[in-house]
């Protein structure tokens, strides 16, 4: 026996007997992944991970020169960008790094929604999915507060304002969040705490769980390979063949993330002035722009109700779809399926271009 | 300004010459390289007796004439055109420089066609130590018009002795004449290696096609081992203002003022990263998985490299279009005294034909911009000055102008990226006079019969 093959089996050994690594190659070695035209989409999640990945370790380093201090936050992020040695870098990958998870989170959200892996038995893996995405978007809109600048702060301003309009909860939350009437101090240091303790923790098991349902339940396959017969159902191994188009995947979409830093960092506004008259035209991020435009569309009052708070409840009952779908469209059901693809189809034409709309408008 | 001007609205002429470039370095690069490659493998068919890599490279060679000699001719065609009508001053020097090089390249250009038609053409018609021995001829004749384009190439950036002899030879093998040449060599080989991995993802039989993914892969070696040494060797010759303005890039990325080189380094080194990683994950340690489509996002990464590599090259020697000798807008750097004191619109032919009887200052300043700042800029697309001057006025914007003719860079920290202006006093006041009439949205009266229509 070689030294080196020695050296091999040695460790595997030393790693077998503390982490039961031959189970876990075990487990491993019986992950399959189906083979068929929409496959591509497996990737999304991977990809998403990635990203989220790169979001904690920038975020972790942005935190050692950001100060959530309201004389101080728009000051740190100037130095952050301009005297720290590649700080703009780091910066950048995180603002260019937020917006591609999230877009990314939005194909495979949607990618899982038309497979229709929310069926039984994972119902919950979709829930748990949904969950994310709403955490995703809440370190989106937590996060774009903290730079202080005009545009952050009167969009944040704007959100919570929509915000408080939520039928019973609406107002003490919103004052919760902005810790009083007004945006401050006491709002930077919320957004500060919830933006770096409380979601990530959030986010952290709520992606154990959905990684660990995922593992239960393997890949879902979409009903054009589930009605093959046995024989002509093709799949690959997860490990390796799987995995290591899984980093090719990475590297392109870190290739794209990269692309983006260098070719447009991310820079910063002039400092947020409270009592300055909002800028003209102050949207709000891409990802809330179609409910944005939604609300804006809605007339002052529909009927006896004033016309935001409408707007929020079909926005809610919307959201409500995603949430019982899975409950209702189990696969036994044509005219349930149909209506749920149809459902998706709607909701996702619609987010489009009204963002589309709201960008241009 | 002896030359009429195309203009390209929005994307701006130099783009033009930038995407055909890139396209047509990707091709020409795999002709180079492809070469070396045809030989290598047929020659390891040869050895070994082995009738399906012949039979590969047969299919192969069919995609190597078909991209190279149509795709790469047409795409060398549209370079010439491009940029005879973006930049015809640079143009006509390099000509009259390097009038026996382009000859050269010509003569060998022409022979490597011929090379790549016998050789396609003469699968099984010929014994196969012959058809070797053509693989091996067109491997040369295509190495050597690498050989003398690297010269013109190089010579933009580094011109060497020649600004002071004129004599072409000594402009011709440059300082980075050799780091540029080896490194060039070095990305024909992976590039090679990236257009042979697509044709062997097609291969049917999966040993065959897990053997010879290795085989190519193993092609993007060269350039990984010896890319770095070669990348400080080329850096090292290259002039110490170029140096210095990547290190201000680097200190000020992230506000953005003089960046974008610093940054294009950055995105080629980046992007050459993630190549090697590629490449090893996937069909290195994944030959089998290495299908169809993962090729061509291989492909599609090398292309990104090439690109970014390519016009991170033409950046470092910004602000000329022949370093120390002609800037970026045809203008010589030893006329720019006189022109300062006589006027621009008094030189060249075309300009001051435009000029002559023009008395609408704004008209006057707009052929101005269109000859001097428009090699560059574009009014309201890459590099807006729309969107450069933001609020400034017509004053402020001739305060402006007045730095930039400054020569001294104590004065004018633009000096190192940006040509000095080269207009007298009254020509700044036009300029502002147009200038400021984008800042206002205000309708520009036109100059009369000053463009070329776009295409």
């Amino acid at each position: 026996m070689s030294g080196n093959t020695k050296l091999k089996n040695g460790l595997q050994a030393f790693l077998d007997e503390r982490f039961n690594i031959s189970s876990l190659l075990q487990i491993a070695d019986k992950k399959k992944v189906p083979i068929h035209k929409h496959a591509v989409w497996y990737y999304m999640g991977g990809i998403a991970t990635m990203y989220l990945a790169v979001q904690f370790i920038t975020g972790i380093l942005l935190m050692i020169y950001y100060v959530p201090e309201i004389s101080s936050a728009h000051a740190s992020i100037l130095k952050i960008n301009s005297k720290i040695d590649f700080g703009w870098f780091i910066r950048s990958l995180h603002s260019w790094g937020a917006n591609l998870l999230i877009a990314i989170l939005f194909a495979h959200l949607f990618s899982t929604f038309f497979m229709k892996a929310y069926r039984r038995p994972r119902e919950f893996t979709w829930l748990t999915g949904l969950l994310l995405m709403v955490i995703c978007m809440a370190f989106g809109f937590s996060g774009y507060l903290l730079p202080w600048d005009d545009v952050s702060f009167f969009a944040t301003k704007i959100g919570l304002d929509i915000a408080a309009k939520t039928p019973l909860i609406g107002e003490t939350v919103a004052n919760m969040l902005r810790g009083g009437e007004h945006i401050g101090q006491a709002t930077i240091s919320r957004f500060f705490a919830i933006h770096v303790i409380v979601l990530p923790a959030a986010l952290l098991a709520l992606l154990g769980v959905h990684l660990l349902l995922v593992q239960l339940h393997g890949m879902s396959a979409p009903g054009s390979f589930n009605d093959l017969p046995e024989a002509k159902k093709t799949y690959e191994k997860f490990f390796p063949d799987f995995f290591y188009k899984d980093i090719l995947v990475w590297i392109l979409a870190a290739n794209v993330l990269f692309a983006l830093v260098m070719l447009n960092p991310w820079g910063i506004g002039p400092e947020a002035d409270p009592f300055a008259p909002a800028p003209v035209g102050i949207k709000p991020e891409w990802y809330f722009l179609s409910m944005f435009q939604f609300l804006k569309l809605i007339p002052p009052m529909v009927g006896p109700i004033e016309g935001e708070l409408f707007g929020m409840v079909l926005m809610g009952l919307a959201a409500l779809g995603f949430v019982i779908l899975p409950f209702v469209d189990n696969g036994k059901s044509k005219a349930w399926s149909r209506f749920a693809t149809i459902f998706g189809l709607l909701i996702l034409t619609g987010m489009i271009l009204l963002s589309i709309w709201g960008a241009l408008s | 300004m002896n030359y009429p001007i195309w203009v390209v609205p929005y994307l701006g002429g130099p783009w033009v010459i930038g995407i055909m470039a890139i396209i047509h370095i990707f091709i020409s690069h795999f002709a180079v390289g492809g070469g070396a490659f045809l030989a290598l493998a047929e020659e390891l068919a040869y050895k070994r007796k082995d009738d399906r890599i012949y039979q590969y490279l047969k299919d192969h060679s069919r995609f190597f004439v078909l991209v190279t000699t149509v795709a790469g001719a047409a795409t060398g065609v549209g370079i010439w055109f491009t940029i005879s009508l973006v930049s015809p001053d640079g143009t006509g020097s390099l000509i009259q420089i390097f009038t026996l090089a382009w000859a050269l390249e010509y003569l060998f250009f022409a022979a490597e066609l011929a090379t790549a038609f016998v050789y396609y053409y003469t699968w099984d018609r010929i014994d196969k130590a012959a058809h070797l021995k053509i693989a091996r001829l067109y491997f040369i004749f295509s190495c050597f018009t690498l050989v003398i384009i690297n010269g013109i190439i190089t010579f933009m950036l580094t011109p060497g002795k020649w600004t002071q002899n004129h004599n072409w030879f000594d402009g011709f093998f440059n300082e980075t004449y050799w780091p540029s040449l080896l490194i060039r060599l070095s990305i024909m080989f992976a590039i090679a290696g990236m257009y042979a991995l697509v044709t062997s993802s097609r291969i049917k039989d999966p040993e065959f096609r897990t053997y010879m993914v290795r085989f190519c892969a193993k092609w993007l070696l060269p350039v990984f081992i010896l890319g770095p040494i070669l990348s400080l060797w080329y850096l090292h010759e290259v002039p110490q203002a170029t140096i210095d303005t990547i290190f201000t890039g680097i200190q000020t990325s992230g506000v953005g003022n003089f960046s974008i080189l610093a940054r294009a380094v950055y995105l080629s080194l980046v992007l050459s990263g993630t190549v090697i990683l590629f490449a090893f994950f996937g069909p290195y340690l994944n030959p089998r998985g290495f299908t169809f489509r993962i090729a061509i996002l291989f492909m599609i990464c090398g292309l990104a490299v090439t690109g970014t590599t390519e016009w991170m090259r033409e950046l470092l020697r910004k602000p000329y279009v022949i370093y120390d000798y002609m800037y970026s807008n045809g203008i010589r750097k030893a006329e720019i005294d006189k022109i300062s004191q006589t006027g621009f619109l008094q030189q060249g032919k075309w300009a001051s034909g435009l000029a002559q009887g023009q008395d609408n200052p704004t008209a006057r300043g707009e052929i101005v911009f269109k000859y001097q700042c428009m090699s560059c800029h574009t009014e309201k697309g890459y590099r807006a000055m729309q969107k450069m001057l933001g609020e400034r006025d017509r004053d402020s914007i001739q305060s402006f102008l007045q730095m930039l003719k400054e020569h001294d860079k104590d004065k004018n920290p633009y000096l190192g990226i940006m040509p000095p202006l080269a207009a007298n006093d009254d020509e700044i006041k036009d300029l502002a006079a147009y200038l400021s009439t984008l800042n206002q949205k205000n309708k520009v009266t036109p100059a009369a019969n000053i463009c070329l229509p776009a295409l």
